[in-house]
This record gives C-alpha cells, structure tokens and sequence, in this order.
C-alpha cells in the first residue's frame, strides 16, 4: 500500500506537525455548530417554497399550530418587517441574496424559506411544518440560459481586447474554434447549514458554521436593527465549507428572531434538501474559445467569451477569462462576459469559482490546439509560457508553471505516452494520458492577530479566523512557535470567534496568507518589547526571566499589498475582501500547477475511471507540507469529481433542482478514487506577503477537469467539451 | 472491546435476525403504553407524540430516556444523551456520518429508530477507547496518515474503519476502498483512509 508522503522541511517549507485538533477530531470531542448544547432549546424546522416564482396568497396554519409542542410560526405575515434588508456581498453588504428573508408574499425562487416552526422537539417542528398549508399564485420561472424569461446582457467591465483579433485569428495556420459548457454543482460540505441562537438580555450569541464570523455579526445587526457590539458569533470547528459558509444566508435572521420571540434558545439544523438551496451554488457557464498558433506553436490569437448564470436578485459574474486571456504569451487577444438572470437563487463561491470553469475551457482548447499543430500538450504550454501577462504587461511576483510541469509530468511517465488517440490500450481498457494547467490567483487581505507570551514559555495566538479543515489551528500555532523559537507543544490557539481580533473570510485561498503576517508581526513586537531582534533568534524565554516580566501581549494588524487606507476599518466591521490575482496595479500574483491524470475507459460498458492522477503545484512558501498535502490531493479529487460526477438538475418547469440529496447528486466516495499524488514544487516569493504563502485551498481543483477531458480524448478520439462527462457521452464504437 | 457476532454467517440468517430484531422492538413500546382502548379513543398521530420510555445502552452506560417514538437514535445520542460525537450528514443513510457500532456492526443512527436500538450495545465514537491511556489503534492511525480535515465525517469514517476490520475486510488497499464507500468524506481525504486503516488493521490483529 502507498503511504501517505509528506515531504520534509526545506528551504521554502515548515514542518509537517500533526494537526493541533487532532485528538478533539479523532475523539468527537471537536464542537460544530449543532453540538453546542444550550440548556430548554427549542427546535425549529424551516418550510421551502414549492414554486419558483410567485406569490404566496395564502397560509393556513391551523393544522401546524395544533400539533402538539409547536411554539412560534414564523411567516412574512407573522414577522412584519421585522427583518430588515441587507445588502448581498457582491454589492459592499453581507447577505448571500438580496431577498430579504420573510420580506414579503414574493417568492423569488424555489426553496426560498417561507416559513419557520419553532417547537418543543425537532419531531414536532418537522411535523408541523409539513402540515402548512400554502396557496400560491404560481408564476413562470426560467431556470437556465434557454429559458423563455431568461433576461440576457453583457457585462461590459469584464471585456478586454488587446492587438487586432479577428485578423490574427484569420490569417493563423492552426486554430481551435470550440464551445465548452460547466453545469450546476453544489458544495455538500458533510455538515448541515445549522444555526442556534440564545439571547441574554439584549446580547444575542449565534452558534452557526462560518468561513467569515464577522460578516455574520455585522450583517446581522443590520437585519435585525441592533448595535453590532450586541452579537457575539462563535464557531470553533467548520464541517467543511468550501465557499458555501462564507455568507450571511436567509436563515440566521429567522432563527436569531425566533429565539428572541419566544425567549429560549433556537435550533435550526437545515435538512441535506434545504441545503441546496439555502447558499450558494456554482452556477452553469458557457464558453466560446478561439486560440490559433504560428508554425512553431506560438500563440497568435487568443478569444474566450463565457456565458454566465445568475438570479434576478443579484447581477453577479466571475468572468474567469480575465485571468484566462493573462496565462500564456498571447499578442491578439479578446475577452467578454454575458450574464443571464433567471428565477434562481444566488449563486455565488465554490472552490476555484472563477477559475474551475474558465480553466475547463481553456487547457482543453490548448489541447485540442496541441494536436492540431502537432505538439506535445506540455511543450505548447512551454513554448507560451510567459512572466510577463500578456494584457497590461505586467510582472507574475513569481511563476513556477514549467517546473510543475515538469515535475509532476515525470513523476507521472509522461515520456512513454504515445500521442495518437486509442494507441494505449489494456485488454478492455481505453487508456488515456492527459494534462491541463492549474492556476490560482494568490490573494491577500488585511487581518489582525494577539500574541501572549508568559514567562513560562506558553504562548496564546488568537485570530478570529476559521478552522474548516484546511490546518488554521495549526498553521497559526506553527507560525507562532516559530517566530517565537518556542515549542508546537507550548502554543495554544483560539479562533472562530468575533471576540477576537478580525481576520478575513477564509476564502480565496488566502486565510494563511493573510493572518500568517499578522502573527508574525505580533511576534516580532514582543521580540522588539524583550530587545531581542526580528525573526527567530534570541531565546524569549530567557529575555522575559531576564526582564522580570511575567507576561507580555502584542496585538498585530497588517495591510495587504495594495490595500487602500480605510481597508483596516473595513474588516473589523466584517467588510474586507481579499485582493491580489490579476486586480493589482503593479503585478500580477498565481500559484500555478499542472495536473496530469490517467484515464481508463471499458471498451463494454463504457465506464470511465481515473486509477491515477499526479499533480505539482508552487503556491510559494508551504507553512505545513502534511496539511497543505491534504488540501491538494482534497482539491485533485474535488477536480476528478467535477469532470466526471458532479451536476445539479434542474427541473426547467419550476426551476426547483431534482436531485438534492446526497444519494442523487453524485459525490465520489472511496471505491471511486485510486492514487492521488500532489507534489509541491519549492518556489520562494517574498512579494506576495512576509509569509511568503500564495495558498493552496484552492488551486488543487483547477486543471483537474481539462486533463480528464484531454486524458479521454487520447484514450477514444472523442473531443467531449460538456461537463460532467458521462458514459452516455461516448456510446459509440470506441 | 471484543467482537460478539458471527463474520461467518450466511447473510440470510443475518438478515432474518433483522427483520426479527426489528419488529420486536418496534411495536413493544405502542403495545406497552397505548392498549387497544387508547389507541381507539384517540387518533393515531396524536399516541406516537406521547413520550415513551425507552432504554439505551451506550458506551457500557445505561439511559432510561422519554422520547417521542419518532426520534432517530442519531437525535437521541445527540439531543438526549449528549453525544455529539455521532453526525448528521444528511438524515437519510446516505452519507455515513451517523456511523455506530450497534452489537459490534456498524449501523445508521440516523436511520434507526431510538426505540429500535433497545437492548442493544451501542458504541459511539467518545466510546471507543484504546488500551490504558492510549487512543484506540484506529484513532491514532487517523492522525498518524492525516485521514481527515474538516473532521465531520471522522467519527462515522473511524467507526465505520472498525467494523470494516473486524469484518475482516481489510485485507487489501482495494478491498478498504470497497468496504469504506458508505462514508463520505467531502474533504476528500479517501488516500489517507485507506492509508490509515491498513495501518491500524495490523495494529489491531485485523
């Protein structure tokens, strides 16, 4: 059997400790949001609407509120305007959707929470709210870009257009001129969207899972009218989040305000169902990609136009392609973005938003493009790569793509491939080899940290930022110990909390980027309190006996990269957004990679497999080579799923989705997954933060699913550019 | 912890104990409480949401518990007792988080009823403890192998990891994989399951 290998500390990586939450995880002792047990809590259960536009005429809650044990029923009739409405992030506020929750008889889209049970027991609140009876006028929903009421437009910001296109692209000798699709997918974190809420006095504390605890806060208090400082929202363990608890969702305002009506701590465990509906998505996107390359392979012209979907409610789009159009070396290049509103609810972050789609589209053009001027996959990346983005001319701080390429190309065998499709066979088996690019914008934000430090060596590093299994707890203990020159076994750590000094949103990949510099400025303020230098010399214990101190605490704010001046007062009232990727003025920063997986087909049954993928990623300095290990290989697999699994179903007549649960969407379990190798490609960037750290959550996921799509082209001949892909997709003689 | 039942059986006699195990608990409770006079006095859904007194033995402790006759052992481990070590995933048996050892197999909380799980020894992730001092062989072959992230899934995948041992399939990386697919992990950290119950699978004589 292959052991898992963490690689060994060098220049550009720390140690690979265990995870400081080990023994809390290993034991069940570890404490989500649903495990807080709160003394007389009543349960609530939510109703979903069952249409996907309308109106709500009437409810009849006669039945509900018989059953015994219901206490509350909360409805737009029942609340008033006692939610107030908030801004969705996409528009400077903190709510996953603009509809406001229980704000009117409108239903805006299926699955909406028209309605909270608050009862004695979760039976009874389930029960009850299944006998709400609700008349609606029913109105036309559009679910998709086809859709009749589909209401379509470009969005002008994201177009770029550089050199002359149209003629480069007609006078090319090789091009591709292809259209690509993503679908629907759906985050399916194993743990449940739950929320408790207890209010003591006019103090609300809320129990609820959260990759931005602050955004919870501050957008709370403005939905329910009160100073912010009232709201404490504490969460020591995330069951997974993967952009789907990065937003204020519908339910927090109702179980906050039930709790207050009925004087006793609240419960919501929102069922697997109500999930799909509850926060964000990633939306399905289209893509129309035209490359076309001289004799030697060099790209001559580049166009990527993409299609995006999003609600009524809320106009938002990634437009990947503006990172796209900047990877490779590309004199002519074009880019648009077009967004359809439709009757859905807001889609919004899903590990790599942006760039999973766009990357799909793009490294299965440039395979494509590879075999119709007749290079190798590798080498046409090569021969493009660049350091300079081709569209401002400005500087990468750092790339690494070609040494991944390498690295992960000969770990896999790539030089025994043969290029023609269908050459590599296995008795039944199709083989297929195939290869994509990966790439992650490197962001960073501004946060905070506090460091104690007593004269008996503990150490305390406290940061509000959020533990969703990415290794935050260790990661901040790690950098403490060894800014400090103190032992793992002496620091000890508090997250998760809005008490705490603010940290950002643990999403684009940037939470070690961007609160690994505050600890280590609070660390270097104590040194400087003790006398002792910078960095890691000097013995702080000794210096605090020395000094007579017996305790010394230093809080740390530090400013990212390009930052404007106000971004401090910004996140600490929840609002900060990490920036970086492509939105900086002087440069450009990516953690890039290359992704190379093999394919195996059934001449009979068609079943695709993937028994073996090797990625190399550089995503500068590797703080914990075994936690970052997890969330690469985590990430590759979260690829192998999107190509090959993943797809929510819409139904086109009420634009509610068919298969929301874990049975029906599909989700890989062990049975369909072989080996999986990432292997981190030392890279040093000092620019990036003064941790050196472009992240990791993410970049694992990009690429994945062009290689498959490529490795299935070399294995049957088959261009297949619609995701997810499917053994109905390749009946054919193969 | 020592493995009472019978790997060998053939699996319809497992199944007809079942069956068996399941209609007896299943109506003792509504007989016991409600008589044929009650029930026909009063409608049917108005006698289930009454409390019954169900017994639970969990971890070599015994609960005497009044529940509703519709609470799940997953909510009553988790809601009643206070052992949240057990998760709800998804409420349905279809993601393994609610994973326990009920007789030494590994069953759905969330898929059994409380009352059901009477006379039975349930085994929950806060029980299963190693020798002395230690953690158990599975506990610490999934820290030693990384085996989780977010940790969610990890009591349901550890429990599920010990009865997939002691059902003696985990002879082979392929045969773990197999065994261990009614646990999802959304973090993906599949590899290092499998990793860290080949390990423990020697540690534990498996």
């Amino acid at each position: 059997m292959t052991e898992p290998l963490f690689p060994q500390p060098t220049g550009t990586m720390g140690r690979p400790y265990r995870r400081y939450e080990a023994h809390e995880k290993v034991n069940g002792t570890a404490t989500y949001a649903s495990d807080v047990r709160l003394a007389g809590t009543a349960h609530a259960y939510l109703l979903a609407s069952k249409i996907g536009r309308g109106r709500i005429e009437a409810f009849d809650l006669t039945a509900a509120l018989a059953v015994p044990g219901v206490v509350d029923i909360l409805t737009h009739e029942t609340v008033g305007g006692q939610i107030r409405q908030t801004p969705s992030l996409y528009t400077g506020g903190y709510a996953a959707d603009s509809v406001r929750p229980l704000g009117s008889a409108d239903v805006a889209y299926w699955g909406q929470p028209v309605a909270l049970v608050v009862a004695d027991s979760y039976e009874a609140a389930r029960e009850a709210a299944q006998k709400i009876d609700v008349a609606y006028a029913v109105a036309e929903a559009a679910s998709s870009f086809d859709s009749g009421g589909a209401e379509h437009s470009e969005l002008e910001q994201h177009a770029l257009r550089v050199g002359d296109f149209d003629g480069a692209f007609a006078a090319a000798p090789f091009k591709i001129d292809a259209h690509y699709s993503t679908p629907v997918q759906h985050h399916n974190a194993m743990e449940l969207f739950a929320t408790q809420c207890v209010w003591d006095g006019d103090r609300l504390t809320v129990y609820e899972p959260g990759q931005y605890l602050n955004n919870i806060k501050y957008g709370l208090a403005e939905q329910l009218g009160i100073d912010p400082e009232r709201i404490r929202v504490v969460n020591a363990y995330v069951g997974g989040a993967f952009g789907a608890k990065g937003f204020l969702t519908q339910r927090t305002a109702l179980v906050a305000l039930a709790a207050r009506r009925v004087g006793r701590p609240v419960k919501l465990v929102a069922t697997r169902e109500q999930g799909f509906f509850l926060s964000a998505y990633r939306a399905e996107t289209r893509h129309h990609v035209q490359l076309a390359a001289d004799q030697e392979g060099r790209l001559l012209a580049h166009r990527h136009e993409g299609w995006e979907l999003t609600s009524r409610a809320d106009l938002l789009a990634f437009g990947g392609n503006g990172m796209t159009v900047r990877l490779y070396a590309c004199p002519n290049i074009e880019s648009r973005v077009n967004v359809a509103r439709v009757d859905r609810s807001t889609p919004g972050f899903m590990r790599g938003p942006a760039e999973v789609p766009y990357a799909f589209a793009l490294e299965t053009a440039l395979d494509e493009l590879a075999y119709a001027a007749g290079l190798d996959p590798v080498e046409l990346r090569r021969i493009n790569d660049t350091d300079v983005e081709p569209v401002g001319g400005l500087p990468y701080t750092s790339r690494s793509l070609m040494q991944c390429f390498d690295a992960a190309g000969a770990a896999f065998g790539w030089p025994d491939r043969t290029a023609e499709p269908g050459s590599m066979r296995d008795g039944d088996w199709r083989v297929g080899w195939g290869c994509a690019a990966a790439f992650y914008p490197a962001y960073a934000a501004s946060s905070s940290a506090r460091v104690r430090l007593h004269a008996d060596g503990r150490v305390h590093v406290a940061s509000g930022g959020h533990e969703l299994g990415q290794g935050m707890y260790t990661m901040m203990a790690q950098v403490a110990a060894e800014r400090l020159g103190v032992p793992m076994d002496r620091v000890s750590v508090s997250l998760g909390d809005t008490d705490l000094p603010p940290a950002i949103v643990a999403g684009g990949s940037s939470s070690t980027t961007s609160v690994a510099p505050a600890i280590m400025a609070a660390c270097d303020a104590i040194r400087r309190r003790l006398g002792l230098d910078e960095g890691s010399q000097g013995d702080v214990v000794a210096a605090m006996v020395a000094s007579g101190t017996g305790m010394v605490e230093e809080y740390a704010e530090t400013r990212a990269h390009g930052e404007a001046p106000d971004t401090m007062r910004r996140l600490h009232r929840g609002q900060a957004a990490p920036s970086g990727g492509i939105h900086l003025e002087d440069r450009v920063q990516f953690a890039l990679g290359a992704q190379f997986v093999e394919v195996r087909i059934h001449a009979r049954t068609r079943e695709i497999r993937v028994p073996r993928a090797v990625g190399a990623f550089a995503a500068g300095r590797i703080i914990n080579p075994r936690t970052a290990h997890g969330q690469l290989v985590g990430g590759m697999i979260w690829g192998i799923s999107s190509a090959l699994m993943e797809h929510t179903d819409i139904d086109p007549r009420n634009a509610g989705y068919i298969n929301a649960n874990l049975a029906d969407y599909l989700l890989p379990v062990n049975a369909d997954i072989g080996t999986v190798q990432a292997i981190m490609v030392p890279e040093v960037d000092d620019l990036v933060s003064p941790a050196g750290v472009k992240g990791v959550g993410e970049i694992g996921t990009v690429g994945t699913a062009a290689a498959i799509s490529n490795a299935v082209h070399h294995a049957i001949g088959k261009r297949l550019r619609d995701l997810p892909l499917r053994i109905e997709h390749i009946l054919e003689d193969i | 912890m020592t493995d009472t039942h019978d790997t060998n059986a053939p699996p319809s006699e497992s199944r007809r104990r079942f069956l068996i195990g399941s209609v007896v608990t299943g109506a003792a409770p509504l007989m016991v409480r409600g008589g044929e006079a009650e029930a026909a006095d009063q409608p049917a859904a108005q006698a289930v949401r009454e409390p019954v007194t169900v017994q639970l033995d969990v971890n070599g402790r015994t609960h005497r518990l009044d529940l509703d006759v519709r609470v799940t052992l997953l909510d009553a481990l988790r809601e009643e007792i206070g052992l949240t070590g057990a998760k709800k995933g998804c409420d349905h048996g279809q993601c393994g988080a609610c994973t326990v050892l009920v007789d030494g197999r590994r069953e759905l909380s969330c898929l059994t009823l409380a009352v059901a799980a009477q006379g039975r020894d349930i085994v929950t992730i806060e029980g299963l403890e190693g020798a002395g001092d230690e953690l158990h062989p599975m506990k610490q072959a999934f820290i030693d192998h990384d085996a989780f992230q977010c940790g969610y899934c990890t009591p349901g995948q550890i429990l599920s990891a010990v009865g997939c041992v002691r059902e003696g399939h985990a002879g082979s990386a392929d045969e773990i994989r197999e065994y261990m697919s009614g646990n999802i992990c959304r973090c993906a950290a599949y590899p290092n399951i499998v990793a860290a119950i080949s390990d423990a699978s020697r540690r534990m004589g498996g």
